[in-house]
């Protein structure tokens, strides 16, 4: 039981830690909308001219496309991939399925910088220079724990019961699987696409170390602009990615429920 | 079909795991309308039947016909069972209406009737009022009778109950006994429970099959497995009793005379002189004083519970023997602890059985 006082203080600590938090990104897209050349708060008007130059930055379209192309394609590939080893390390009677487990998880554990140093010695090594094959590999060793974890603990949640009551209703085996197994791991499914491709597409320590000048992901090419020129472009940008995420997380809410991404209920 | 012929006929039915025997040339046969009871410690094989019966563990050999079909190799979805699941196995996405109507869907029936029914079979287990719910804001009970509306409402030709009662707390339990009796009765259903609540069984059923290490031991109308168990296990897995070793030693007409620590006695059974032989009764058979003609043994009493309506006596009858009584409320004397006391019962209503491990 706890008492009014700390119930009171937990929820003080809640909403300021949340105002920390936000508080920044509020500031960036009111900045974003500023009308003078530096960052301020646009008290005196707002203008969308900032938005306008989004599009002839150097290099722009390239890195969208290319964190965009890495991203949906690495997160494709985890879901089938992740969702397959997640079925036999859940389900399969694999010797060593826990640690198997723990293996596949075990890169969002690791520090993304020693991640992506790894990887390059790694891909020197073994002489695999291609710049996009090799950023799609590393992005990959990054997204696939993301849908590992979530269909494993979605699949060891699953009843195998309800299959067996979907036949005697009337189902087959593959009709059961269909009607009963796939709505239930669907929120399980969305949700790990929906990390993975985040992870991916904001991912900054591991890409670091794998591109180069020709292709640079969209993280990379926009922490350049701010060293070359710091200028409101940057806040509308943040804004534009910041309004995307928002759309996405509030699709996800409507098929699914944000709840079950925060794993504070079933 | 008439009311007595045969429903479901089960012959010959084994079914082993690995090296293990779970199943062993089981036969049951049940009458349409008829309520059916598997009985027996864990393990002993009831669920493994009960799936077989499904379809969901086919046996290796023996046959299955349901309905006048032999279904022993068709697959579960086209068996036509109703099954309630322990842990009722609803499906979480879907709400109960959408859960009772799920069978009818897969079916292809059309709309209305699906509506139709899925009303009547809620309305049968009292929930008319919370089709809309969704499964996880129902209480235990209530899901509960989700399940048995999802099952019974594809008119299933035979229902199947896997313990089905058993995570329901004790007075809830009880209810449900005596309703889905009454429910099942009035929906004429054939119907098979597994259990390994005595009571559950006595209460529920036409019949009750008694099983053991895979094989039924004894199939008999509660009454008569109560009062003439066929077995040693039989006897000691329904109600209490009082048993006794001893020696055969005279044998005739499917009677014989058995020399026991506690004296000579005389029991139903055929065996051969020698034999070592179980010597049974049932406590209420029990009765205070010497009777001329009937069995009867002396003691010292080592315990009395007063339980309401009747009250347990258990006697030392020296050499590790012991009697347990039975008295009813309206017994004017009530023996106390340490009393000398002599206890008679009715030759017929003693059993010998072979002398085998007990349970
Ligand atoms: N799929 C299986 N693989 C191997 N052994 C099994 C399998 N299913 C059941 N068994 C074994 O068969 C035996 C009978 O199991 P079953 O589930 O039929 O028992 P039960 O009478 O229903 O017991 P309980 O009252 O505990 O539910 C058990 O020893 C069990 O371990
Ligand atoms: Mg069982």
């Amino acid at each position: 039981m706890m008492t009014r006082a700390a119930i009171v203080v937990c929820w003080v600590l809640a909403i300021g830690l949340a105002l920390f938090l936000v508080l920044p990104l509020a500031v960036i897209a009111a900045a974003s909308f500023s009308p003078t050349p530096v960052f301020d708060l646009p008290l005196s008007g707002a203008s969308l001219r900032w938005y306008g130059r989004i599009g002839r930055l150097d290099g722009f379209w390239p890195s969208l496309f290319l964190s965009l192309q890495i991203a949906l394609l690495s997160t494709a590939l985890s879901l089938v991939a992740g969702t397959l080893a997640a079925i036999a390390i859940a389900r399969g009677k694999l010797p060593g399925a826990t640690a198997l487990g723990t293996l596949l998880v075990s890169p969002l554990m690791m520090p993304g910088l020693v991640l992506g140093i790894a990887l390059l010695q790694y891909f020197r090594m073994i002489g695999f220079t291609a710049t996009w094959s090799a950023l799609l590999v590393a992005h990959l060793v990054v997204t696939l724990p993301y849908v590992a974890r979530t269909m494993i603990a979605g699949l060891s949640r699953f009843d195998f019961t309800l299959i067996e009551a979907a036949r005697t209703l009337g189902c087959t085996y593959a009709g059961s699987v269909i009607r009963v197994m796939v709505p239930a791991l669907a929120p399980s499914f969305l949700i790990s696409g929906l990390f993975s491709l985040l992870a991916s597409f904001d991912n900054y320590p591991v890409s670091i170390f794998l591109t180069d000048v020709r292709s640079k992901t969209l993280p990379i090419r926009m922490l350049q602009y701010i060293e070359e020129a710091p200028d409101p472009t940057l806040a509308a940008l943040s804004t534009l990615i910041l309004a995307g995420t928002l759309v996405l997380l509030l699709i996800s809410d409507r098929l699914v429920g944000l709840h079950r991404m925060a794993g504070t209920a079933d | 079909m008439s009311e007595a012929a045969p429903h479901l006929v089960i012959s010959g039915v084994s079914k082993r795991y690995g090296a293990a025997t779970v199943l062993e040339r089981v036969d049951l046969t049940i009458r349409r309308g008829e309520l059916v009871t598997l009985l027996g410690p864990s393990g002993c094989g009831k669920t493994t039947l009960l799936r077989a019966i499904a379809g969901l563990a086919p046996p290796d050999t023996g046959t299955i016909a349901l309905a006048g079909r032999d279904v022993t190799h068709v697959p579960p979805h086209r068996r036509n069972v109703g099954v309630v699941f322990q842990n009722y196995a609803l499906f979480p996405h879907l709400t109960v209406a959408g859960n009772v109507a799920f069978g009818l869907k897969v079916r292809g029936t059309p709309k209305a009737e699906i509506d139709l029914a899925v009303r009547r079979a809620l309305a049968l287990v009292k929930l008319g009022h919370l089709g809309g719910r969704r499964i996880s804001a129902l209480s235990g009970g209530q899901q509960q009778r989700v399940a048995l509306a999802r099952a019974i409402a594809v008119e299933p030709d035979v229902l199947l109950f896997d313990e089905a009662l058993s995570a329901l707390d004790r007075k809830l339990r009880e209810e449900m006994q005596v309703e889905l009796r009454r429910l099942l009765q009035e929906v004429k259903a054939t119907a098979i429970f597994v259990t390994h609540d005595q009571d559950e069984a006595l209460t529920m059923s036409d019949r009750v099959a008694v099983m053991n290490k895979g094989r039924i031991e004894q199939l008999a109308a509660p009454r008569e497995l109560y009062a003439r168990p066929a077995s040693l296990f039989a006897l000691n897995f329904v109600g209490l009793s009082t048993r006794i070793a001893g020696q055969v030693v005279g044998a005739q007409d499917g009677m014989v005379e058995v020399v026991t620590p506690v004296g000579r006695l005389s029991a139903r059974g055929a065996f051969q002189p020698g034999a070592s032989v179980i010597v049974a009764t049932r406590p209420e058979q029990l009765r205070l004083g010497a009777d001329a003609g009937a069995n009867s043994a002396a003691g010292r009493v080592r315990s009395v519970v007063f339980q309401g309506s009747r009250t347990l006596v258990d006697v030392d009858a020296g050499a590790g023997a012991s009697l347990l009584a039975e008295l009813s409320g309206r017994e004017a004397e009530v023996p106390r602890v340490h009393d000398e006391v002599r206890f008679a019962w009715p030759v017929a209503e003693t059993f010998a059985f072979a002398a085998e491990a007990a349970p």
